[in-house]
């Protein structure tokens, strides 16, 4: 998206009439390698933070001119509601502070300190041992296309790391990381030259050679046959770091469903379901009740629809592709007839079978949906199995009789979980973390939460700082 | 429908709903008193025509022949008159009242939408199932033992597939369909180069259909129509060169396939070429691996339909096209495209072989179709795009209404395709890369 008044800092700035070639890729590298050998490299991390949290309270602020742009074009190019953007960008905003990012070094190196000097933590020291770790030179990154938060968690942990960065924004959303990296240009121009950011159809052999041609790192989110197109092509000397495809769904425990709680937790799974529009890894595409409360699992879907009703009314979910309604509008189409089904099954006591070739559904489906428009849809459904949703605030409600339960009808999708957001009594909540990691979860977190992980979490279960470092250890001599 | 809102005050709604039930069983007269009876208040002539408009058939059967012959006219006269909008309006309201009574699945459905043959007042109203629920639902009118044949949706491996019932009585409407729309669009005479008189002297084509014969794959609702098309119009020397192989994947039996070329070649004869768009990709892969370039006689064409599904590498429509002409010496002009599918009994082309090539699709008269929003549900303008949705009066023993999973662009009465709606595949940011 061409945004007339930002300057053209980066390839992606350019207007359309301008071709890239991949030689023009290939020499944007090698300058954003040589500027960051002189600029970024002799850097200390207390400095980098300190921009860092700098930036991100200028993009906390209404009055922040690209915020602005941010939120006005925003539901132009990624189909967000301003107040949906507005609160995803300061989720993610209000955890860049110093506190937080010196936090993430040293959870991830084991010390804040190991990127500028050895150093290491006392359990280290005591044999002696210290450790000094050092970015890529040039990290490239292959980013996510709906999703904008994603990309900027990890153009903050390039600069942490002292790496020139070439990020390959996806066609549909260069907006947010052009931004991002402008801001950081408006303060400190020789940091903005250690960036540069471009797109072009994915796939392209010719570009993303010249890319990875330059790069000792690159980062890809996406699906496994992206990963695995770019793997092929990767030279030796890049290494790859992937983000493959993650599903996430929510837990509600019976003892939280008292008719008091229910409509609290209810606004809870909405937010959840609002944020992002669904569309991210962390967004749930099942809700699993348990049928103990004294609210029933078919109640708290009709209360999730009105909270969703509200939802709609503060944080509207904004425009879609017509293949996004038509996914929407096909799926809300087949279950309502589903359940249509049902009910006359039930009601009329029509004789079920008309010979051999009749499947009636077994499980009984409702469905709440928003009135002349696909804005928001619950669908009930007895069945348990695990389904993906088609997202944009499309959410599946599920009985189970316990999380044990709920995890075997998501055996098809293990592995692949990333987040599940619980609702539980304190008591309970430790109990069932602890049978989520068992089964291969790798984040749990508080219903409401799902799609705000802090700065340091581990993205797939993986430490993301340590994963884009290579370390040199220092033994020293023992006295 | 102005009567039937007439009769509803003084009786009541549900009462007349029952009473309409019946009726559409009932004979024209046997009806009229019923609702005579229920009505005293209304106005007879009122009552009259509303019950001559809407139990003109006691049956499915009925309809049926009466449809068939209709079909048969066109095909005899060209004339579409019983088609016109308050003929195709009168038509599908009556069969929706006769599936209506019959399907009760579809009954359900309808009644969810809150439409009943009392209150349709327009066949825009009728209501749509969409083709996914063919999978899993019986969506059909016949009786249990009735049926005698079953179309299936192709597919990939594991994918439940929808399913379309057909008895002797409803192939023979299907029939009627397929070969009523496939004459004026593969069969016409006067092309754009003025080519005549290049069928045989009885006027048959030579037929050559890359698909496995319809025996072979009695699923398949495009072997029966090609079936159907090589009976009606096909000469003695038509023939299906497609086969199963042991995964059951359609393959093309290229020894067949080019000694059938060669004939053709040899004796100067112009033919239809029949099959699938990955049919053809097998040829054009077979053609490169043997450095084989064609030119069939003058007045030859190709009809080519479906997706790919991953039988073969994909090619965009555009370079399908160019690449056969290339490779056959057909000319843009007669490679049409078909689009159909096996929960419709009648099909859509592209363009009249020899006619300008364009990539709009027109359904027979006796189907209307709709592009509707698929945010609001509510019809876009001309140059909108949709979900594309066809009221097929063919589906006789089905439903009438079915919304396809296909995104359309509405161009006037006819429709570009935009492509498949996703249906269930697992998406999350990290899929979203392009």
């Amino acid at each position: 998206m061409h945004v007339p008044s930002l300057p053209h800092l980066f390839l992606a700035d350019l207007p359309p009439e301008a071709p890239l070639t991949p030689s023009l890729v290939r020499d944007a590298c090698i300058s954003v390698k040589r500027n960051r050998a002189q600029w970024l490299l002799p850097r200390r991390t207390s400095e980098l933070v300190d921009i860092i949290a700098y930036n991100a309270d200028r993009w906390l602020q209404a009055d922040y001119p690209l915020r602005r742009i941010a939120l006005q074009s925003g539901a132009a190019e990624l189909g967000f509601s301003s107040p949906t953007m507005a609160r995803g960008l300061d989720a993610f905003f209000r955890q860049l502070t110093h506190d937080h990012l010196i936090g993430w070094l040293a959870q991830d190196l084991g010390d804040s300190r190991r990127l500028d000097e050895f150093a290491a933590p006392a359990s280290e020291l005591r044999h002696g041992r210290l450790a000094l770790a050092r970015g890529p030179e040039l990290l490239a990154q292959v980013a996510a296309g709906n999703l904008p938060v994603s990309t900027l968690s990890l153009m903050v942990a390039g600069l942490l790391l002292r790496s020139g960065q070439f990020i390959k924004c996806s066609q549909r959303s260069t907006l947010l990381p052009r931004l991002f990296a402008h801001s950081l240009a408006e303060l400190e121009p020789k940091l903005g030259a250690c960036l540069e950011l471009a797109s072009w159809p994915g796939g392209h052999e010719a570009f993303e050679g010249a890319m990875m041609g330059e790069a000792d790192c690159l980062v890809v989110q996406g699906s496994d046959t992206v990963v695995e197109d770019l793997r092929r092509r990767m030279p030796s000397t890049c290494r790859c770091v992937a983000y493959g495809h993650r599903l996430s769904f929510g837990f509600i425990a019976g003892d939280v469903l008292g008719t008091f709680l229910a409509r609290k937790v209810a606004d809870r799974a909405a937010v959840d379901i609002a944020a992002w529009n669904q569309l991210g890894c962390l967004s749930p595409h099942v809700l699993y009740v348990e049928d103990t409360g004294t609210l029933t699992p078919e109640g708290f879907a009709a209360a999730l629809s009105e909270a969703l009703v509200r939802m709609e009314q503060t944080e509207p979910r904004g425009a879609l592709r017509p293949e996004e309604s038509a996914a929407i509008d096909q799926r809300r189409s087949l279950h309502q007839l589903r359940a249509a089904h049902h009910r006359s099954l039930h009601r009329d006591a029509i004789t079920v079978p008309r010979g051999a070739f009749f499947e009636a559904p077994t499980a009984e489906t409702q469905v709440w949906s928003s009135e002349g428009s696909t804005a928001w849809t619950v669908v009930y459904e007895a069945d348990p199995t695990f389904r993906t949703s088609c997202l944009n605030r499309f959410i599946y409600v599920k009985p189970c009789r316990n999380l044990g339960d709920a995890l075997r009808r998501a055996e098809i999708v293990r592995g692949q979980i990333s987040t599940v957001g619980i609702a539980a009594t304190e008591g309970r909540a430790q109990e069932l973390a602890l049978e989520l990691a068992r089964w291969g979860v790798s984040r749990v977190c508080p219903l409401g939460r799902m799609q705000d992980p802090p700065l340091a979490w581990r993205h797939d279960g993986r430490p993301a700082l340590s994963e884009l470092v290579q370390w040199t250890d220092w033994e020293q001599a023992s006295s | 429908m102005r009567a039937a809102v007439q009769v509803q005050t003084p009786c009541g709604k549900f009462g007349l709903a029952r009473a309409n039930r019946n009726c559409a069983l009932r004979t024209d007269s046997t009806s009229f008193r019923l609702i005579a009876r229920l009505s005293r208040k209304t106005n007879r002539s009122q009552v009259r025509h509303w019950a001559v408009k809407t139990a003109m058939f006691t049956s499915l059967s009925d309809f049926g022949a009466h449809l068939h012959s209709r079909l048969a006219a066109f095909g005899d006269t060209g004339s579409c008159d019983s088609f016109d909008d308050s003929g195709f309006d009168r038509l599908s309201r009556s069969l929706f009242r006769l599936q209506f009574e019959a399907n009760p699945a579809y009954r359900a459905w309808s009644e969810s939408r809150g439409i009943t043959p009392e209150t349709l007042s327009s066949w825009k109203q009728i209501p749509l199932v969409p083709t996914a629920a063919f999978k899993e639902l019986d969506l059909s009118c016949l009786e249990s033992g009735a049926a005698s044949r079953c179309f299936h949706s192709s597919g990939t491996t594991g994918h439940t597939p929808s399913r379309h019932w057909h008895c002797t009585e409803s192939l023979a409407v299907y029939e009627e369909s397929a070969a009523q729309w496939f004459a004026p669009h593969l069969l016409k005479e006067a092309d754009a180069d003025g080519d005549l008189g290049s069928r045989e002297s009885d006027g048959r084509w030579p037929i050559l259909s890359l698909t496995p014969p319809s025996e072979a794959v009695s699923h398949s609702s495009l072997a029966h129509m090609i079936a159907t098309t090589i009976q009606r119009f096909g000469s003695r020397d038509s023939l299906f060169v497609g086969a199963l192989n042991s995964n059951g994947d359609w393959v093309v039996d290229t020894d067949r396939l080019l000694f059938a070329l060669r004939r053709s070649l040899c004796g100067n004869r112009p033919l239809i070429l029949m099959g699938t768009a990955f049919n053809f990709v097998h040829f054009l892969d077979l053609a490169e691996q043997r450095n084989l370039r064609y030119r069939l006689a003058v007045g030859s064409r190709l009809m080519e339909t479906g997706g790919y599904k991953g039988r073969s590498r994909e090619l965009s429509p555009g370079l399908l096209h160019s690449e056969l002409s290339r490779r056959l010496g057909l000319a843009p002009s007669h490679i049409v495209t078909e689009y159909g599918m096996c929960e419709l009994s009648s099909q859509a082309y592209s363009h009249a072989a020899g006619a300008s090539p364009e990539r709009h699709f027109h359904f027979p008269p006796w189907t209307r179709i709709q592009v509707l929003s698929p945010e609001t549900g509510k019809e876009v303008e001309d140059g909108g795009i949709g979900t594309l949705a066809v009221i097929d009066l063919a589906n006789v023993w089905s439903v009438l209404g079915v919304q396809t999973g296909d995104l359309a662009v509405r161009q006037g009465d006819g429709f570009q395709l935009m492509g498949r709606i996703s249906q269930s595949e697992p998406r999350g940011c990290s899929l979203m890369t392009a």
